[in-house]
């Protein structure tokens, strides 16, 4: 039939993305529906029970400020928190945290239950159907259309997901779901290309047949620090993981039974990740290793499940209880679901603007796995993204699209729109070329501005964050200009702080930009100063100890916007412009990329193809060439 | 690409020009011209500023004429000015490299015809050359650049791209994966690795300046004794009268330096006072700087007189060049009167009949300057750098030693990182873009990472 309730927003699928998507187009106001497989999947963690990690913990973070629960849901539901990187500068510390991912799909399905604008349904998405480029709704496998403006398709691996477990293959979606078989050829037919990629999983293991006595424990932080800003009264448990090793026996039961591994007996083409090898890669790969890092981890408080993070396998049943046997403290270990590979379809994701909206079929968003990523916190991000202008749109509103000089976010969307990828695409703080400008600790600071004006915080919290911008730009600019000077009792108390003392008037920012000075020991050199927040003291002492390389950043973000700025129109025509080579024009006629900036970062497009668009532009916009020519 | 940086490049081209031009444009160019002239603002519009060109170290590179235009009054519609200057390629280059080191950047092909362009500076019928100048001039230069940069030092590059890569890689390892037992990679090791790389990029900086022999030329003195023809040739060589030529012996008395082209390569030739023993006080001191001129220079021409037995005082030359090792090329000039001497009574390997009055024998001499400048040196042996890219190569020397303290200090992998990105970023140029992903498949094949 065809329902009679219209939709503004039907989202497909109910992970990470779909669930971030979801959430935010009906907080937004608008009359959303979700789709899925499986209600009792919604918000599943299909890999491993954690948020965050190195430049995770960031995305997570920039998703909360836009409004979003991936943040929120994990304080509610955590085992253990950890800030990873410590020790190193502000720029790379980075959250982290072990879930209970049973309690966090629930929390998170409670969560959408309650919210106004939403509807949840399972029903299995088969068709969407568009006409003129434009979409018009969807077909579901018990033959209900649902009619709606735009479409967020966030469905993960499933789309013909294929599970390898030795040599067996079977279809599914994740571990034992169903997967959508017919969804990829229905975006085929709209015209987008479709590739393939693989990822896989590790064994869970029984924790009553682990000997945890032989194992170093490894803790969260004693003092764990909740992940979204908007946390209170943050009060989660500390469980521990474990560390195991694999060994040179392991190896080899491994090396003996690679014909046993999908992978290497050449039934699954598709490119893997690089930087999360299955057990057997790393074996075969790093063949002088002696031993690899195994992390156990909980899955939930209440179940015996155990993760084996960094086992990620492929290779038979049989195969891989012998070689989790031979590991100390595993020896009489019994699985309770073994280790797979999966291969499913993606749509490659240059076709996709900033918004996250096809460009071929307006009102099609696209977001999460589907685009070629991986991870939780990656999919969480575009879903927000893609449901926050799924629904402007609707609205009429300018559409929200986020700069690599502004948000991991930014960085993430750009990448995958301007270079596509050729393997499952995972955040790294590398990829950030503002990676001291774009840190964890500032994220408020730096996105509630964009966030309020996109209506997406609200004002008291806006206010807040707004104060606190210039309670540290004040006392910044106050460190700058109260002075010590080297009479004896000053100096006497830098001895005693173990650091140079001072011949000259001193002010006290130049102070603390001594490494082992920090805001406290200010005080007690000028007691006159006063206390502060902790929050703000640490974004004073980075504001001072990073300045030059902070200031250095600026300038490059500026040079940086010039370029964003040039923008292209999107019915601009490479055909008339001479000059370029077949490759370049092909390349950009293909990504269309928006401004200048952007074409720059197109792999194989040369300076000197720039110069030559950056003047037919000039041209094209220019009345006095545009009559003539 | 479109920037407002501002842009410098030598207007004139090699050659024979008594004057130099170079051009410099942008919006800050003002304040580039005010570091190193000693005229300071207010530059008026559309005049000539007399003054000189200075080093950092205030010394004179050369006495110039500026002249200035105020955007949007000017061939770019930019701030812009002109330095006028005593022609010469050396002294051009000089002036050239002044102004990099001060915030300029080497303009590419088309570059002030294009923001011209883009300032609403050209009607529609130029507009529509800028395209074709800027694919043709860059693509070009771009092939010179490169067959230029990776001849035999191609594999040195490729090492130094894998010595930055691997750096990264082990930076952001240990950025971006705490977790990993890596068997921790030694500071000491680090530390070797910069200096590697520093001492490579100086040896290309070094072996550049033989390339450079294409790029700034190659300092040619002419020696004899008085009155063999000298300046005759020189005058001949460069089709100018520059020198003065009379029947009277010692006339020319300074060093009279001027350019020609052969073969595309640039020679600056210094005409000298003939080497005599003399007690004329201004001779002598023209005889010591000729003898100065053959200390400088690359390579030597000596003149005879066909016309006349060896002297002592040719004897005094040929043993002067021999003690100094020069490449030498000798003339026997006026062999278009009945000669007294012949090429075998000259001592030296390479010797031409020529006669400046009939031009007999030009060709064969220019033929040789060229072969014996070059040498058996193969084309693709030249590391041949512009002044842009020298400058990038000095600056990312710098960089390693920035390095090497941060290192040491044990600062933050962040912070370190900058310093890496900074190195890529000056020898984008010269061993080929570094991006994220080229790090990510170096770091992914040297470390085994990821759970
Ligand atoms: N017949 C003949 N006369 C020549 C030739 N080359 C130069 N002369 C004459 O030789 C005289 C000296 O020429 P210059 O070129 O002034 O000689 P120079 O070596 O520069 O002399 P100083 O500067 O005095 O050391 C002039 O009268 C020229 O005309 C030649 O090839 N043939
Ligand atoms: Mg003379």
């Amino acid at each position: 039939m065809i329902y009679p309730k219209k939709y503004d927003v039907v989202v497909i699928g109910g992970g990470h993305a779909g669930c971030e998507a979801a959430l935010i187009s009906s907080r937004l106001g608008v009359n959303t529906l979700m789709l899925t497989i499986a209600l009792d999947s919604i918000g599943a963690m299909s890999c491993n029970p954690a948020i965050g990690g190195l430049a995770k913990g960031h995305l997570v973070k920039e998703v909360d400020v836009f409004g979003g629960e991936m943040a929120r849901n994990i304080d509610e539901t955590g085992l253990q928190f950890k800030i990873l990187n410590k020790s190193k500068g502000p720029a790379v510390w980075s959250s982290r945290a072990q879930a209970d991912m049973t309690a966090y799909k629930l929390r998170m399905k409670y969560i959408l239950e309650q919210q106004k604008n939403l509807d949840i349904k399972q029903e299995t998405v088969d068709e969407i159907i568009a006409e003129d480029n434009k979409i018009i709704g969807v077909k579901t496998n018990i033959g209900n259309e649902y009619l709606c403006d735009s479409v967020v398709v966030t469905t993960g691996t499933f789309m013909k997901g294929k599970i390898f477990i030795g040599l067996n293959e079977y279809e599914a979606g994740r571990a034992w779901e169903p997967p959508s078989k017919k969804l990829s050829d229905s975006l085929r037919e709209l015209g987008l290309r479709v590739g393939r990629l693989k990822t896989g999983t590790t064994p869970r293991l029984d924790a009553r047949t682990i000997d945890f006595d032989s194992l170093k424990l490894q803790p969260g932080d004693d003092e764990p620090v909740p992940f979204s800003f908007k946390t209170t009264n943050f009060n989660r448990p500390n469980i521990p993981c474990y560390l195991a090793h694999t060994n040179e026996k392991t190896h080899k039961i491994i090396l003996q039974n690679l014909d046993q591994s999908p992978l290497y007996s050449g039934m699954v083409e598709s490119m893997g990740p690089r930087y999360c090898p299955s057990i057997e890669d790393k074996v075969v790969k790093f063949f002088e290793k002696k031993q690899h890092q195994i992390f156990l981890e909980p899955q939930d408080e209440h179940s015996t499940e155990i993760y084996a993070d960094g086992l990620h396998t492929s290779l038979g049943y049989e195969v891989q209880l012998k070689f989790l046997r031979s590991m100390k403290g595993l020896e009489e270990v019994e699985i309770m679901r073994p280790g797979y590979a999966i291969e499913y379809d993606f749509v490659d994701p240059t076709q996709l603007k900033h918004t996250l909206e096809t460009k071929k079929i307006k009102g099609l968003f696209l977001a999460g796995q589907i685009n070629g990523t991986s991870g939780y916190e990656e999919a969480a991000a575009q879903g927000i993204i893609a449901g926050i202008n799924a629904a402007f749109q609707m609205q009429k509103k300018k559409l929200f699209t986020v700069g690599r000089d502004e948000a991991y976010t930014g960085v993430l969307i750009d990448d995958l729109v301007t270079k596509g990828t050729k393997e499952p695409y995972r955040m790294f703080t590398s990829r950030a070329e503002y990676r001291l400008i774009l840190r964890e600790d500032n994220t408020q600071l730096r996105l509630a501005e964009k966030a309020f004006k996109a209506g997406l915080m609200n004002k008291e919290h806006y206010e807040m964050v707004m104060e606190q911008k210039a309670k540290i730009q004040e006392m910044v600019k106050k460190l700058k200009t109260t002075y010590i000077f080297p009479n004896d009792d000053t100096n006497k108390k830098l001895q005693a702080l173990g650091t140079k003392i001072i011949k000259t008037k001193t002010d006290l920012a130049k102070m603390l930009r001594r490494t082992e000075i920090n805001y406290e020991n200010l005080i007690e050199l000028n007691p006159n100063l006063e206390k502060l927040e902790p929050f703000i003291k640490q974004e004073v002492e980075i504001d001072l100890k990073y300045e030059g390389y902070l200031n250095l950043q600026k300038q490059q973000i500026e040079k940086f916007k010039k370029y964003e700025e040039l923008k292209i129109p999107s019915d601009f025509d490479y055909n008339v412009v001479g000059g370029l080579s077949n490759e370049v024009r092909g390349k950009l006629m293909e990504i269309k990329p928006s401004s200048i900036g952007q074409a720059i970062r197109i792999p194989g497009v040369t300076p000197a193809a720039i110069s030559i668009i950056v003047v037919h532009l000039k041209k094209s916009n220019d009345k006095r060439y545009k009559s003539t020519a | 690409m479109y920037d407002d940086d501002v842009i410098a490049a030598i207007a004139t081209g090699y050659g024979a020009s008594a004057i130099g031009i170079i051009r410099v444009s942008g919006r800050s160019a003002f304040e580039i011209l005010k570091k190193i002239f000693t005229q300071q603002p207010p530059y008026k519009h559309r005049y000539l500023h007399y003054g000189h060109i200075l080093n950092k170290d205030s010394s004179i590179i050369d006495e110039v004429l500026v002249s200035v235009f105020e955007q949007p009054h000017s061939y770019t519609g930019e701030n812009s000015f002109e330095i006028n200057c005593h022609g010469g390629i050396l002294v051009l280059n000089k002036i050239l490299q002044r102004l990099l080191e001060s915030g300029a950047r080497l303009a590419q092909p088309g570059e002030f015809t294009k923001r011209a362009f883009l300032n609403g500076k050209l009607d529609l019928s130029q507009a529509e050359a800028v395209e074709k100048i800027i694919s043709s001039k860059t693509e070009r230069a771009l092939k010179i650049a490169q067959r230029q940069l990776r001849g035999r030092f191609s594999s040195k590059l490729d090492t130094i791209r894998e010595k930055i890569l691997f750096l990264m890689a082990e930076n952001e390892v240990i950025i971006d994966h705490p977790d990993e037992d890596l068997s921790s990679i030694s500071f000491e090791k680090k530390i070797e690795t910069v200096r590697n790389i520093q001492s490579e990029l100086k040896n290309i900086l070094k072996a550049s300046e033989l390339g450079n022999t294409l790029f700034e030329g190659i300092l040619l003195a002419i020696v004899g004794k008085p009155n063999v023809g000298k300046s005759s040739l020189l005058n001949i060589l460069t089709g100018t009268e520059r020198s003065i030529v009379t029947e009277i012996p010692g006339t020319t008395r300074d060093v009279v330096s001027e350019s020609f082209v052969i073969d595309g390569i640039p020679f600056t030739i210094l005409d000298t006072a003939g080497i005599r023993k003399t007690e004329d006080v201004v001779e002598s001191i023209g005889v010591q700087k000729s003898v100065e001129a053959i200390h400088k220079a690359d390579m030597v021409l000596a003149v005879f007189d066909a016309t006349k037995k060896l002297e002592d005082e040719d004897l005094h030359i040929i043993e002067h060049i021999k003690n100094t090792n020069k490449k030498t090329l000798a003339v026997l000039n006026k062999t278009d009167t009945p000669s007294l001497i012949c090429k075998s009574d000259i001592p030296f390997d390479n010797v031409i009949n020529i006669s400046c009055k009939t031009r007999d024998g030009l060709e064969k001499l220019e033929d040789s300057l060229s072969k014996l400048s070059l040498g058996e040196i193969e084309d693709s042996d030249i590391v041949s750098l512009n002044a842009n890219q020298k400058e990038s190569i000095k600056n990312a020397i710098d960089i390693c030693e920035q390095l090497i303290k941060d290192i040491e200090n044990n600062i933050d992998p962040s912070l370190i990182a900058v310093d890496l990105i900074g190195l890529t970023d000056y020898l984008d140029e010269i061993v080929g873009k570094i991006t994220n992903e080229d790090m990510l498949d170096v770091m992914f094949k040297n470390f085994c990472i990821g759970k």
